[in-house]
């Protein structure tokens, strides 16, 4: 038959159409590797890679940089985290503003803008979101990646079927073993998330830290947004600061940590330091299930025609309108809720008082937005 | 920019021409319809999208790939044969009781890992000659497999889907098991003996052993079903002691059972075994690669929001319609991103009814998606272990079983808070 004599012939365009695809598009997912240059105000101190906590984090995709900043007078410390789901875009860009903008007077503050720094080098299909968001400064645009909210396959895998929580024996969803926020406290020579979820543990351990904030987002369809999520330790400086944001006009619900929802942020560190847990939430519709077209503008404007629709007939949980809800917005409430926390922190605390600022005010911050305030791109150029 | 519906509408069309009319293999026509969708969403070829679509379902290709290759072993070593037989030699005397423990039997690989393809392919083609010799047509035996296969896929300990919408909406996996029992194991034994009542008379012994393949069991003993005791420990190992099993994967605990397989019973060439099997295996496969990309482009120019709102702004009664309709087309794709995309707003849409009780009733719509066409995961490969090669014929008598189902779930959802509360724990 004439197809097996044309056999060798379209099997060879089919292996070069394949091998043209492969070449094309592995060059869009390899710049996903690079980490983007953040520019550390001088406020800085020092920074070092959290392999230094945990040496199994050496060389591994899972090791990523803590930076501090320490004031000249003594106090107490916090740790901010950010990217412990690199797809919550407004949880990493937060802690990147304000690495680029933070003075200590008093005290010590730890930021780790990367946390799982793995789910930041991909994205998760069929979610169809950007690489990157383009944020335009006074030198140029920068560009920051959209991660993932899953440890990378490529540097953790495969998955079992069901992931079986190694301390509290919960059973999740298998995927979810590539989930930091459900790895904590972790395994020092574990798999790579736990390896992450240790080293931040013991960075709290070690160094004391009083308050530790973990940023997230979530879709505007998820029950607990605009929240402010405090265990039984943070329950008493989470309510002074809600109280506090409230009559300043700023909507936050106070979630309590559930009890018995093992592997969070906030229910190991209760259970496993001393630090005070606070979890934040924004809602961000580039997370959401009723997303229109999906795409930066989308995970930046916060703009939304299919949730202004959802909004209408009830089906979601926060107010939404055709002006949706920007990252300067989502950026402005983390900001101020980490300042009235530490504010409260400081009124039940007076000895170990933290002192730090900088940062723009959120009317600021939303009037002119973030490009103003993060600092310029050096050479008039993103910086991969 | 087009709006989203009539986005939809052209790569729906896009698939129709290339898949009815010009005969493109499936997997070829989804991924055409997905360029052109995202041409008309004004996205030109976004290769990048295109191509991590197309690596959505990567595990459970190598699933199936591996699945595959472990029953052309057990197949050609004689292993499946002598089951068979062995099943009914003991059980001939009562058919009734034979269709309720065998319904049990196929569904057992569902139940520990959450993947009806792999059950199947597995339990299912043990099971198929033995149904077959009860004097069960075909495509009625495939239907049986088939639905066995989604029922054991939702059945608790392992019920991916409802996990799945758990973690959609942080709901840990705890306090299933009884409510997915209920939806489960009345439907598939209730399903199951209706298919099969037309033909639960005693069984011709005599007529039926001629057409069994010989008993390799007598002259191998023991050793021929060593493929199945080590996959079963390595798959059960896993559960059981998770932290010091090491965590091999399906696929590969597979392939180690396969390759057992070899000097376990009667000799074959695997190498020769392996690529019939992934021949056979390969159009689901390549629908599985087209399916992904069409839906990352669905969800890049928003087609898949508009569905979701769609759905949730159905007027109550609707609302039930809508669950009962789109759960399962969308599980056509997966029953897996049934459960992701629209179990988790359906979920959440239902509050104030229990949620566990929901979300496993909504579980049994997810689990509907695996007999739509186009790729019908469970129905196509349950036709292709029987011999049937219309898988069609199997839809046809799976249908009432699904509309049975989905009735079954919808009373689950309705009744839900009393039945919460009469159930223990
Ligand atoms: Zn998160």
């Amino acid at each position: 038959m004439s197809i097996d004599r044309h056999r060798p012939l379209s099997i060879g365009i089919s292996l070069l159409i394949t091998a043209v695809l492969v070449v094309l598009s592995a060059r869009s997912f390899q710049v996903q590797h690079r980490d983007e240059v953040l520019y550390p105000s001088d406020g800085l101190t020092r920074a070092f890679p959290l392999s230094e906590v945990n040496p199994h984090l050496a060389g591994t995709a899972g090791d990523t940089e803590v930076y501090v900043y320490e004031g000249s007078a003594p106090g107490g410390s916090v740790l901010v985290l950010g990217g412990t789901h690199p797809s919550e875009i407004a949880g990493y860009m937060a802690p990147v503003l304000m690495i680029e903008t933070l003075h200590v007077e008093a005290g010590r503050v730890f930021i780790i803008p990367r946390a799982n720094a793995s789910a930041a080098t991909h994205n998760e299909p069929q979610e169809a979101h950007p690489q990157h968001i383009v944020i335009e400064t006074a030198g140029g645009s920068r560009s920051f990646r959209f991660g993932a909210r899953f440890t990378n396959p490529v540097h953790q895998w495969p998955d079992p079927e069901v992931y079986v929580q190694p301390i509290s024996g919960t059973t999740l969803a298998g995927v979810e073993i590539r989930n930091l926020n459900r790895a904590f406290p972790g395994i020092a020579d574990g798999n790579l998330t736990e390896r992450v979820a240790w080293a931040i543990t013991e960075l709290i351990r070690r160094e004391s830290i009083d308050v530790s904030f973990d940023i997230h987002e979530s879709s505007p369809e998820y029950p607990v947004i605009n929240a402010i999520v405090a265990s039984e330790v943070s329950q008493e400086i989470a309510s002074f600061a809600t109280i506090s944001l409230q009559l300043d006009g700023w909507e936050f619900s106070l979630e309590p940590s559930p009890p018995n929802f093992h592997g969070l942020s906030h229910r190991e560190w209760t259970d496993h330091t001393d630090t005070q847990p606070i979890l934040l939430e924004t809602a961000n519709p580039a997370m959401g299930r009723l997303r229109g077209p999906t795409n930066a503008e989308l995970a930046v404007l916060g703009q939304d025609d299919q949730y202004v629709k959802a909004a209408a007939i009830g089906a979601i949980n926060v107010p939404f309108d055709e002006e949706g809800i920007s990252i300067e917005r989502r950026i402005a409430r983390d900001l101020v809720a980490i300042g009235a926390i530490v504010e409260a922190f400081n009124m039940l605390n007076p000895e170990r008082a933290i002192l730090m600022g900088g940062w723009p005010e959120p009317a600021a911050l939303m009037e002119d937005g973030l490009g103003r305030y993060l600092a310029p791109a050096r050479d008039g150029t993103s910086p991969r | 920019m087009l709006e989203p519906h009539w986005i939809l509408l052209i790569m729906l069309g896009v698939f129709v021409v290339c898949a009815m009319l010009l005969k493109v293999p499936t997997g070829l026509s989804l991924i055409a319809a997905s360029m052109v969708g995202a041409l008309a969403g004004g996205e030109g070829l976004p290769l990048r999208h295109l191509v991590e679509g197309a690596f959505t379902y990567i595990d459970p290709i190598l699933i199936i790939a591996s699945a595959m290759v472990f029953m052309a072993s057990l197949e050609q070593s004689g292993a499946l044969g002598s089951i068979s037989r062995g099943l009914l030699v003991h059980l001939h005397s009562r058919p009734a009781l034979l269709v309720v423990g065998l319904t049990v039997f196929i569904m057992f690989p569902g139940m520990i890992t959450g993947q009806s393809t792999a059950t199947v392919l597995t339990t299912g083609a043990i099971a198929a000659p033995v149904l077959s010799a009860c004097g069960i047509p075909r495509p009625k035996v495939a239907a049986i497999i088939a639905m066995s296969a989604i029922y054991g896929m939702i059945a608790p300990p392992i019920s991916l889907p409802t996990m799945i919408m758990g973690s959609g909406v942080d709901m840990p996996f705890t306090g299933f098991d009884i409510p997915l029992l209920i939806a489960t194991m009345p439907l598939a034994i209730g399903v199951n003996l209706g298919l099969a009542r037309r033909y639960l008379k005693n069984i011709d012994m005599e007529a039926v052993l001629g057409d069994l393949d010989e008993n390799h069991a007598t002259r191998h003993g023991w050793r021929l079903y060593l493929p199945i005791v080590l996959v079963a420990l390595l798959l059960i190992g896993i559960r059981l002691v998770p932290f010091l099993a090491a965590n091999l994967g399906i696929a590969l605990v597979f392939l180690i059972g396969a390759a057992v397989g070899t000097r376990t019973g009667r000799r074959f060439n695997l190498f020769s075994a392996a690529r019939r099997s992934i021949r056979q295996a390969l159009p689901v496969m390549g629908i599985l690669v087209g399916v992904g990309t069409f839906i990352q482009v669905m969800t890049l120019v928003g087609i898949r929001g508009m569905l979701v709102v769609t759905a949730l702004g159905l007027p109550s009664l609707w609302k039930y319609a809508g669950v009962a309709v789109m759960m399962p087309l969308f599980g056509a794709v997966s029953a897996y991103g049934s459960a992701s995309v629209l179990g988790v707003p359906f979920l959440l849409s239902f509050l104030g009814q229990d949620e566990i009780v929901v979300g496993s009733a909504l579980s049994l719509f997810a689990g509907l998606g695996d007999l739509m066409p186009p790729t019908a995961l469970a129905g196509m490969f349950a036709a292709q272990i029987v011999g049937e090669p219309n898988y069609f014929r199997v839809l046809k008598h799976t249908a009432v079983p699904a509309v049975i189902t989905a009735l079954w779930a919808i009373g689950m959802i309705i009744l839900a808070n009393p039945l919460a509360k009469i159930i223990p724990g």
